[in-house]
């Protein structure tokens, strides 16, 4: 993957990267280092400069699909296909819509599917800690309880992988720390695939997550900067 | 299924952001109001000034100047034109009188006598007919003279120099309506041409047998110095009058005043729609550009919309259903906005207008043409913002800059 940004140009290179189902990844490293990135590549969300291979097995099905070839064929929706239904994503900052309940915003990812609820929101919800905000809307929630709707949001429609950009990073560490063990307990309860981008290794180190490694280089000029991921 | 969804979510969305949408609302009236109340006027003033022309039948009226020589073989051809409705001849207006006397009035008047049938657009509004050579439709300030109602019997006396001698007949004549003023302002009365005739006749010496008075034979052929003609419509008075004049019969009509209320009605519709236009391309342009920076405001929700799995054809009906909105509510405010504004206006000038007319008026079928010009306006804008927003990328949203 390259791209090029006020004169600098960035290069991400994962030469192998194997990903079991079930696993708990991180990456972790500093801001500007390709993490978020290699997790969109990973979502089907940004597309990759050059592939040699990139394989997905959704769950059950042994047959593993060639996401490559779908980029190649600039095949979004069929990528968006994929998106909805094998992952679900915690975004930063939540990305919870300001106009949709608690209850709502949870829902959202199961209603796409044309999911029935059958009780999955309501037990995310008290798993989570978040019961009592249910048919609130997300302004009038603090930070944390937010990040927890949005970690709620993507275990909703029972994803085999969940990736979390930072999902912790806009929480004070204490606070930090009791939702990423939530969330990786949560995940671990359902045999879901968690990849999670976060800059603090201390927080996450306790929970048995595989630690990615990656090293990145700068040239001389300080140009170009690449990093390479393997695993 | 999904687009029920795309349509709940933009809902929720233009609720919740109802400070927002207000604005929007607000914005649309506020360019739509004056513009229904601009084009209110316009109708309600030419259209009043069209209804007066169209009603008054004076104005279909066409008068020749002078006297000619027309038969009634003439007169019966012109009566079968389809552009004409009305047409009588009229005898010598100075044998055209007949002094009237009732026994409730000590007053004798001179009363002009107009030739008129069963078609007078004079009379529209009288019931009874002034067939023969016994009835007669009075003006009304004739009928206030003599102090008469209809049915009441009044009579009527002539006098003529006949071989040396002074003569006066009388005869009976049945009051059987009364004009309205603005009909005749003279006093006058309506009758029969077969009475005019009459009334020539025994002036000129003639013996009129039908009513027992004697002279000498009438002529074979008769001829008429003028006529009374009223046009099927005022559109059909230039026509008529260019075919007088060509046929060498000068005519007097109020063309001048139809042409001017209508080369009114065309510049003021003129100037309207170029106000409407330019409105109308402002109130797009300012909705489309709002529309445009919304969908850059919600970026980021509408690309957490396609994260979780809404495809970009979902996305362009986001901004189009609230523009929907926008153009309903938008329009409703205008409305009640313009309803305000007219009957303000109506109730000002309202001392200066005749009963049933407003200076401001619209009709239904005005108010569902601006609700669909204007949805359709706004529907438009926003597909342009749609195709904008259905671009965003899912990445896009994920990270504040």
């Amino acid at each position: 993957m390259d791209r090029k940004s006020q004169g600098i140009s960035f290069r991400l290179n994962v030469p192998s990267l194997q990903i079991a189902q079930g696993e708990k990844i991180a990456l972790i490293g500093e801001s500007g280092c390709g993490k978020s990135t290699l997790l969109d590549i990973l979502a089907f969300i940004s597309q990759p400069s050059q592939i040699g291979a990139f394989r997905f097995r959704p769950v059950n099905t042994g047959e593993p699909i060639d996401v490559g070839h779908f980029w190649a064929r600039r095949k979004l929706n069929r990528l968006g296909e994929l998106r909805k239904r094998h992952i679900g994503y915690v975004m930063q900052t939540g990305g919870l819509l300001p106009y949709l309940t608690v209850r709502d915003n949870m829902s959202l990812s199961r209603n796409v599917l044309g999911l029935r609820d059958a009780g999955v929101v309501e037990q995310l919800a008290r798993e989570l800690g978040i019961a009592r905000h249910l048919d609130k809307l997300p302004e009038t929630l603090s930070t944390g309880e937010r990040q927890r709707v949005a970690i709620g949001r993507a275990l909703a429609h029972e994803p085999s992988i969940v990736i979390a950009d930072e999902p912790t990073a806009s929480v004070d560490p204490f606070a930090a720390e009791k939702i990423m063990s939530l969330f990786i307990g949560l995940a671990e309860e359902r045999n879901i695939t968690v990849i999670v981008a976060s800059h603090a290794w201390r927080h996450i180190k306790r929970l048995g997550l595989r630690r990615l490694a990656h090293h990145t280089r700068r040239s001389k000029d300080g140009r170009t900067t690449e990093t390479v991921v393997n695993g | 299924m999904r687009l029920l969804k795309v349509f709940r979510l933009a809902t929720r969305d233009y609720a919740h952001e109802w400070q927002m949408s207000g604005c929007f609302v607000l914005a649309l009236a506020a360019v739509l109001g004056p513009m229904l109340v601009l084009f209110g006027l316009k109708f309600g003033v030419v259209g009043g000034m069209l209804d007066q022309l169209i009603e008054d039948p004076a104005n279909r009226e066409i008068r020749p100047v002078g006297s000619g020589r027309y038969t009634a073989a003439w007169l019966t051809k012109l009566r079968q034109r389809p552009d004409v409705a009305f047409v009588v001849p009229r005898t010598r207006s100075i044998a055209a009188t007949l002094q009237l006397k009732s026994d409730r009035a000590s007053r004798i008047i001179n009363a002009e006598m107009i030739p008129s049938d069963n078609k007078d657009p004079l009379l529209e509004t009288v019931r009874g007919r002034a067939n023969g050579l016994k009835r007669i439709v009075l003006s009304r300030g004739a009928a206030e003279k003599l102090k008469v109602e209809p049915g009441d019997v009044i009579d009527g006396s002539l006098a003529r120099r006949f071989r040396g001698r002074h003569e006066r007949v009388h005869l009976p004549l049945e009051v059987v309506g009364i004009a309205p003023a603005r009909a005749f302002s003279r006093d006058g009365a309506f009758v029969d041409v077969l009475l005019l005739e009459a009334l020539e006749d025994f002036r000129d010496g003639h013996a009129v047998p039908a009513l027992g008075w004697s002279g000498t034979e009438p002529p074979a052929q008769r001829t008429y110095p003028g006529f009374r003609l009223y046009a099927h419509s005022i559109y059909d008075v230039p026509g008529l009058e260019r075919l007088f004049r060509e046929a060498g019969i000068d005519v007097r009509t109020r063309s001048a005043d139809i042409e001017l209320v209508m080369k009114m009605d065309r510049n003021l519709s003129a100037i309207y729609w170029a106000i409407a236009i330019i409105g109308l391309i402002g109130f797009s342009l300012s909705l489309g550009a709002s529309l445009w920076a919304n969908v850059d405001r919600k970026r980021k929700e509408l690309s957490v919309l396609r994260l979780v799995g809404f495809r970009t054809g979902d996305i362009i009906w986001f901004p189009m259903v609230q523009a929907f909105y926008t153009a309903i509510l938008g329009w409703t405010l205008a409305v009640v906005l313009y309803r305000l504004a007219a009957w303000a206006i109506n109730d000002m000038l309202g001392d200066q207008l005749a009963d049933g007319q407003a200076v401001c008026v619209l009709l239904p079928e005005h108010y569902l043409w601006s609700l669909a010009v204007t949805t359709a306006a706004a529907v438009l804008a926003a597909a342009l913002a749609g195709m904008r927003s259905a671009r965003i990328e899912p990445s896009e949203g994920l990270r504040e800059i």
